[in-house]
């Protein structure tokens, strides 16, 4: 992955929201992620430097919380359900496939950066399980065979 | 004030206080690991949980306060159950070696790695000191002993052991050579010891007994004290010189010695029970054990303990030329090597096995065959053949080495029809020895043959009666063997006139798994001996083989250690209260959360594989300090406590206050001493206070033996000085 | 006609807003509303010829047209085959709604339509009278938290109400972590302002001026729905100042969480509204003495608010009239796994799991028997078939090991194997435990270990009452709710299906067939018809035969994966 420098411009906004306003760490965190894709060094540093927060306290804070990322992900992020539903209903055989197709772990990103694999909590679609999302969209009652079909024409689309 | 009732104890406490802090006030002590006044109250730990009446769930101490009326059970089964289980999942995350293996391998758990970290720092006189806490014979035990110690040193992962029992001797030498270290002897108790035997076993019952205030006298057999120490062991590696100086520092102690008087003729066990208040009988084992073979009574056969003490005594016998020793053992390392000084000609060690399988010490087995001895493997005799009554040769059964044993040794078996005849002047059987049955036919012996004594209590079949060494259990063993049994034997004596029992079983340490140990890091130096005499001048005489280290090769070595046993050792609370406990962390064994790291700036080193998040250290850096250096990452199971991205402290804000290892519970944070080799020692703490930038300030100032190996900042000046540790040190005056 | 389309995040999932885009091209601009909770049979159509409604479910995109034919032309030949059975009508039928009384009839975008239902008149209602008076009501309805431990609502509000302090916060966890259970989810996205009314009556009766709504991340249609709906609402001046006149103000605030299951937990969810990372403080001081900024502070959970307003209009008497003598009302239920009939379903307590599972649920959609249900997630526990005639009641439930819990109920057939299931939670659990207490850190990974010990084959005699002492261990040192009730699915698995257990340990076997290193695959010859479509299918070239012979697995190779048991037609492959 090529390491853009960061624009910390962009941060300007949400910081003059929420620097001075108590407890908006976790806030301030979800709008620097939305911005960059993920929480670069230098952004908490910014964030540290505008809400006198120290640094080991926001990392403390953002390593805690699974939403948070210190890497930049794939185009497409891919959260597998992890549901009770989802487990019942097979979720193991899709995340199977799914790193048998793309060859990366939970965690991952595929060398080429189109794929990211997360495991993410109950995302409550629990009557269409097992079910997975891929950035906005939601795809439900998978089976190895339709996730292969997914990630193909996800490929072939980014191509 | 509240009333209130705790463990049956009526109690006030005044409004607003924990149950935590009434128990403490009133001497009720409820351990807790993450709880510390200087910092708000956390609730992690769960240790301080108590029971109280009529409330159904267990009350964390530290945070529940009392109420009127309260009845409170901070012991109760349920509380114990509760903490015991507690502790046993974190001993099972904590990743860690409480002591160094080679302390644990030592039958006597002498501190090794201590005294071999103090030699290495020069600092002789605490290395005495401390060997002497476990040995008071160690000028003698490092020439002689086996040395389980190096066999589970760490080093030979990296590509040796390093040679502890030579660095022993060299301390012990040092001290022998001036003025003598000296116990300090406690409040004399009036009460009067007999032990019978004056081998390592009862001399150094007698030495320890002596400093916990009895008085102790020995009563031996032989002409000399010292035992198999003094008769069973060549000159070549122990000069009696040696023995008599150690032996005569224990007299000085105190201790009475009486020679030449017999157990069953000058006395008997129970006249000395009569007279004492308990008697220790270590009377040895000094019957040389046969072995079946026919032709044993013929003249020019000896026994190997019989002939060395024999040579020992100045009687050697007459040998001849041609001499055959059989065994493997260290017994025949020195009767063989003994021989080739009478002058034989032709010497041949007769072995079952080969030399791998040989328990003699590889060291002993090279210098022999240097000093041209012939090793006979694979041989087995089956018959002395004579003449007119006198050995002329020996008949040997070829062997092979066939399916692996018990000992998981490859067993011997003979192969059919070939055998090898040697003619022979003389045999000496060194295959063992054996306690002299008749001497203690007033004591129960077990089926071995040998005196029953409790593996943990050494008590016998008489009251008041206490059995070590070589005559009891499973028979005779190595000297350290003896040592150990006799240290703990002695404290539990002293429990015994106490009225107590005492078990001396080793409470629970932490060890880690040898097997996920990394030595990749480690730089190969290769381990150092002594020089020792050239074969052809050593075979003709009786001079020490070993001429021992010089002070720079004793330095180097000794620096080699790696350093296994946690410094935090003498003063964690994690293993204090994990030994208060019943604790089987076994049970949970599973994967450690963190991986062994070192991040260590001038002062302090982290290792989060120690790590209990207590939260201690995270903190009072943002609760005390405000300085934020360290945070908790990561979440659950893996959770840590690390600087920002992972950073090395020295990338911090960290200003060394040293508050947070002062806090850590266990030794996941630990602060330098001033030494060179850093060692785990048992410093005294003293509050001091100094002037810093013309204020007063309180200071923590550890030393051991008088030596200043600390100074810790102890109050919000002293703190903040911003005073490096050297600076802090110079504050100080030794 | 008037065409409403359900679009709940299942809904939206399941193809909802690709309809809604082909009724558009056919000129037919469909409305939406919330989540109905048939979720088995979304997408979902409702077409209104004044009140008659007709109902199309299973849609696609590809029936546009004839939907637009019915519409246009009244034609119903080629809808008829989309129109919802009398049978899955009865899904609905069956249940009594008060919690989710208007999801997935009104459009939740539009505030409008929830006031055309009554909307705020609680409220209003609630502003005439004394909070204490409002208090009592909510206290002779007998209403009870819904999050799951089922504690007297009233008490919590009385107890916040009498706290010392100015400043106090209402607080709502619609922090729905339990992994199979989407009811919160329904009400914020189906009916945010019954949300926001039932939170402004309890606010006014503690007498706190903030509200704050603590929502999962990963709920974001959720959190867009309720911004709006809170827009709307201070517009319309139902919250901020002087609400409809009277002296009561109360603000609202919207918290994301960012994926933590243990702020679920009041004391972490408060921490964690600090900006903090959420461990749980210890307790007392309870929230309703030390909360939010240390401020008297309660919290309840969505479903709970969503029965204030009923029960002020109603009365708590009327809702006090359904249940059984230990609990009151109704409770919504999320049904899910090998059940038939998948979706949200409120009935009145008192009702049986039979009840839900079968005779609304329809039982299973295997053609295996039904096995267990398992209920109140990774703080519940597993109910087996034999306790199915229930009774959905605090006590009864909690009689089991199980718990009522926030209303997850994932029903299990002979195909799941319980040991497997324990060790699902138990990963759970310990993946999302902060790492606080020791019990909790450790002892949940330890279970863990033994559990995956244990379905690898490689349990050992003593495992199972290792597991209960740790378990009872964990339940009695665990510092918060997380870790106490984290051992419940080991403890009633081991209850009712030890035999499981031990074929798992002693035999090496799982009697379920799911734990893939016990399971051997092989093909029965007299069955197997050599179409070789096994062995083309096998990733590893485990499989050989020649066409029309039968076909062998070589277990060495075998990964057991489990494609050629999936794969063959004439079950030929036997799994043991």
């Amino acid at each position: 992955m090529d390491n853009k420098t960061i624009d910390l411009s962009l941060l300007d906004g949400v910081l003059d929201e929420y620097a001075s306003v108590k407890g908006s760490l976790i806030t301030i965190l979800q709008h620097t992620q939305d911005i960059y894709g993920y929480l670069p060094k230098e952004a908490i540093e910014r964030i540290s430097e505008r809400t006198g927060i120290a640094t080991s306290e926001i990392m403390g804070v953002g390593t805690f919380y699974t939403q948070f990322r210190f890497e930049p992900v794939g185009k497409y992020l891919i959260m597998l359900c992890q549901g009770t539903a989802c487990h019942v209903n097979s979720s193991e055989l899709i995340l199977q496939t799914i790193k048998d197709e793309l060859g990366i772990d939970d965690g991952q990103t595929t060398e080429d950066g189109l794929f990211s694999l997360k495991c993410v909590a109950c995302l409550g679609c629990c009557s269409l399980s097992p079910v997975m999302m891929i950035n906005e969209d939601t795809y439900g009652s998978l089976t190895p065979d339709k996730t292969k079909k997914i990630l193909k024409e996800l490929r072939e689309a980014a191509v | 004030m509240i009333n209130l009732t705790i463990n049956g104890k009526a109690i006030q406490a005044p409004e607003g206080a924990t149950i935590l802090e009434a128990a403490r006030a009133n001497g009720i002590e409820i351990p807790t690991l993450c709880y510390d006044k200087a910092v708000e109250i956390y609730g992690a730990c769960g240790l301080c949980v108590v029971e109280a009446e009529g409330i159904p769930k267990l009350l964390r101490s530290c945070s529940a306060k009392c109420t009127e009326g309260m009845v409170i059970n901070t012991e109760s089964e349920r509380v114990v159950q509760s903490r015991k289980i507690a502790m046993e999942l974190l001993m099972s995350a904590h990743d860690g070696d409480c002591v160094a293996p080679c302390q644990l391998n030592c039958p006597a758990r002498t501190d090794c790695q201590g005294y071999v970290g103090l030699i290495a720092n020069g600092e002789y006189d605490s290395a005495i000191k401390l060997i002497k806490n476990k040995i008071p014979l160690p000028a003698s035990i490092g020439r002689v002993c086996p040395h389980p110690c190096e066999k589970a040193c760490r080093r030979k992962n990296v590509e040796e052991p390093i040679n502890i029992a030579q660095l022993k001797a060299f301390a012990a030498d040092i001290d022998l050579n001036k003025d003598s270290y000296l116990p300090d002897l406690m409040v004399r108790t009036g009460k009067t010891i007999a032990i019978v035997g004056g081998g390592p076993a009862g001399l150094t019952a007698a030495y320890y007994l002596n400093i916990m205030g009895h008085s102790v006298t020995v009563y031996d057999m032989m002409d000399k004290m010292g035992g198999m120490l003094r008769y069973g062991i060549p000159q070549y590696r122990l000069p009696k010189e040696v023995l008599d100086k150690e032996i005569a520092i224990i007299e000085k102690s105190g201790v009475k010695l009486v020679n030449n008087v017999k157990l069953g003729k000058d006395f008997t066990i129970e006249s000395l029970k009569a007279e004492n208040d308990a008697v220790i009988v270590a009377v040895g084992a000094w019957k040389s054990s046969s072995m079946r073979t026919p032709g044993e009574d013929l003249e020019g056969v000896y026994g190997g303990i019989d002939f060395l003490r024999a040579v020992i005594q100045g009687n050697a016998p007459a040998i001849g030329e041609k001499v055959a020793i059989c065994g493997g053992g260290n017994t025949a390392m020195d009767a063989c090597r003994t021989a080739v000084r009478l002058g034989a000609k032709e010497v041949y060690v007769i072995y079952r096995r080969t030399r791998a399988e040989m328990p003699a010490d590889a060291l002993e087995i090279d210098e022999a065959e240097e000093e041209g001895v012939i090793y006979k493997f694979l041989t087995n005799p089956i018959s002395f053949n004579g003449e007119n009554g006198k050995l002329k040769s020996v008949t040997l059964q070829i062997m092979e080495l066939g399916e692996p044993d018990a000992s998981g040794r490859r067993r011997p078996v003979p192969v059919e029809g070939k055998t090898e005849e040697i003619p022979l002047d003389s045999v000496i059987l060194a295959i063992g020895q054996k306690l002299v049955q008749g001497d203690v036919s007033e004591l129960q012996l077990n089926d071995r043959g040998n005196i029953e004594a409790d593996p943990d209590f050494f008590t016998t079949s008489m009251d008041g009666v206490f059995a070590i060494g070589d005559a009891t259990n499973r028979g005779a063993s190595i000297a350290i063997e003896a040592i150990g049994e006799a240290d703990r034997c002695a404290k539990a004596v002293d429990a015994y006139l106490n009225g107590q029992r005492l078990d001396t079983r080793v409470p629970y340490i932490s060890k880690r798994d040898e097997a996920t140990i990394d030595y990749s890091d480690r730089k190969k130096e290769p381990r150092k001996t002594p020089r020792v005499l050239d074969p052809e001048v050593r075979n003709k005489n009786f001079d020490e083989v070993s001429l021992g280290f010089t002070e720079e090769e004793a330095q180097a070595e000794a620096s080699r250690c790696l350093e296994c046993g946690c410094r935090e050792y003498y003063k964690c609370k994690l293993l204090n209260v994990a030994q208060r406990y019943d604790i089987d962390p076994s049970r949970f064994k599973g994967e450690m959360p963190q991986q062994y790291t070192r991040d260590e700036n001038a002062f302090i080193e982290r290792n989060t594989a120690k790590c209990i998040l207590c939260g201690l250290c995270v903190r009072s850096c943002r609760e005390v300090m405000d300085i934020h250096a360290l945070g908790l990452m990561g979440r659950g199971f893996t959770t840590e406590p690390s600087p920002a991205f992972a950073l090395p402290l020295d990338q911090t804000k960290c200003n060394n206050c040293g508050l947070c290892v002062q806090l850590c519970p266990t030794g996941a944070l630990t602060e330098k001493a001033n030494l060179k080799k850093q060692v785990p020692l048992d410093e005294i703490y003293t509050e001091e206070t100094v002037t810093i930038n013309g204020q007063k300030a309180t200071v923590l100032v550890s030393r051991y033996n008088g030596k200043v190996l600390r100074v810790i900042p102890n109050d919000e000046i002293s703190r903040n000085s911003g005073l490096s540790r050297e600076e802090l040190l110079e504050l100080i005056t030794e | 006609m008037r065409v409403v389309i359900g679009q709940g995040s299942c809904g939206i999932a399941a193809g909802a807003e690709k309809v809604r885009q082909a009724l558009l091209k056919e000129n037919i601009n469909a409305s939406i509303a919330g989540c109905i909770g048939m979720c088995y049979l979304e997408p979902i159509v409702d077409i209104y010829d004044e009140d008659r409604l007709t109902r199309l479910v299973k849609v696609s995109a590809d029936d546009a047209p004839a939907i637009a034919e019915y519409i246009n032309t009244g034609d119903r030949s080629k809808i008829e085959n989309l129109v919802v059975t009398d049978e899955d009508s009865e899904f609905l039928s069956k249940q009594t709604r008060i919690a989710l009384r208007n999801c997935g009839i009104i459009n939740p975008e539009i505030i409008e339509e929830y006031i055309e239902k009554d909307g705020y008149t609680a409220l209003k209602k609630a502003l005439g009278m004394t909070p204490e008076e409002v208090i009592d009501i909510i206290k002779t309805s007998g209403l009870a938290g819904r999050g799951g431990a089922g504690f007297p609502t009233w008490f919590k509000w009385n107890a916040a109400r009498n706290s010392e302090g100015e400043e106090k916060y209402l607080i709502c966890n619609a922090d729905e972590g339990d992994p199979g259970a989407f009811m919160d989810r329904a009400v914020i996205e189906s009916d945010p302002h019954n949300l926001i009314e039932g939170m402004l009556i309890g606010a006014y009766a503690i007498g706190a001026k903030h509200a704050v709504v603590y929502v999962r991340a990963e709920y974001p249609l959720a959190i867009k729905r309720l911004k709006n709906a809170l827009e709307q609402a201070r517009e319309k001046g139902v919250i901020g100042k002087n609400i409809f006149g009277s002296d009561f103000s109360c603000d609202f605030m919207i918290k994301a969480g960012a994926g933590a299951f243990v702020c679920g937990e009041e004391t972490a969810l408060i921490e964690s509204l600090e900006g903090h990372r959420g461990m749980p403080r210890l307790k007392p001081p309870f929230p309703a003495q030390s909360g939010f900024w240390r401020k008297p502070s309660n919290i309840n959970n969505v479903e709970t608010f969503a029965n204030v307003a009923w029960i002020i209009n109603n009365g708590g008497e009327a809702f006090a009239a359904m249940g059984t003598e230990g609990s009151k009302g109704t409770k919504v239920f999320a049904v899910t796994g090998k059940v038939k009939r998948s979706g949200l379903v409120e009935i009145p307590m008192g009702k049986t799991l039979r009840d839900v599972i079968f005779d609304i649920g329809g039982g299973m959609k295997t053609d295996k028997p039904f096995k267990a249900v398992q209920m109140g997630g990774p703080s519940g526990g597993c109910i087996p078939a034999d306790l199915i005639d229930t009774v959905i009641d605090y006590k009864a439930l909690g009689a089991t090991g199980a718990i009522m819990g926030s209303g997850g109920m994932v029903v299990m057939d002979e195909s799941t194997c319980m040991v497997g299931m324990a060790k699902f939670f138990l990963d759970f659990t310990a993946k999302e435990s902060c790492g606080k207490c020791i019990h909790c850190r450790i002892g949940t990974k330890r279970m863990l270990e033994m559990l995956e010990r244990i379905t690898k084959g490689e349990g050992k005699e003593g495992d199972i009452e290792l597991l209960e002492e740790l378990c009872y261990a964990i339940k009695d040192g665990a510092l918060c709710g997380l870790g106490q009730t984290a051992p419940n699915p080991v403890l009633t698995t081991i209850k009712y299906f030890r035999d499981e257990y031990e074929a798992h340990i002693k035999d090496k076997k799982c009697p379920a067939g799911e734990c893939s290193d016990l399971i051997e695959y092989s093909i029965n010859a007299d069955k197997c018809k050599g179409c070789t479509l096994c062995a083309r299918n096998c990733p590893v070239n485990a499989i050989t035969g020649t066409v029309k012979k039968p076909h062998v697995i070589d277990t060495n190779k075998c990964i057991k994966c489990g494609k050629c048991y999936s794969v063959c037609r004439f079950d030929a492959v036997v799994k043991a």
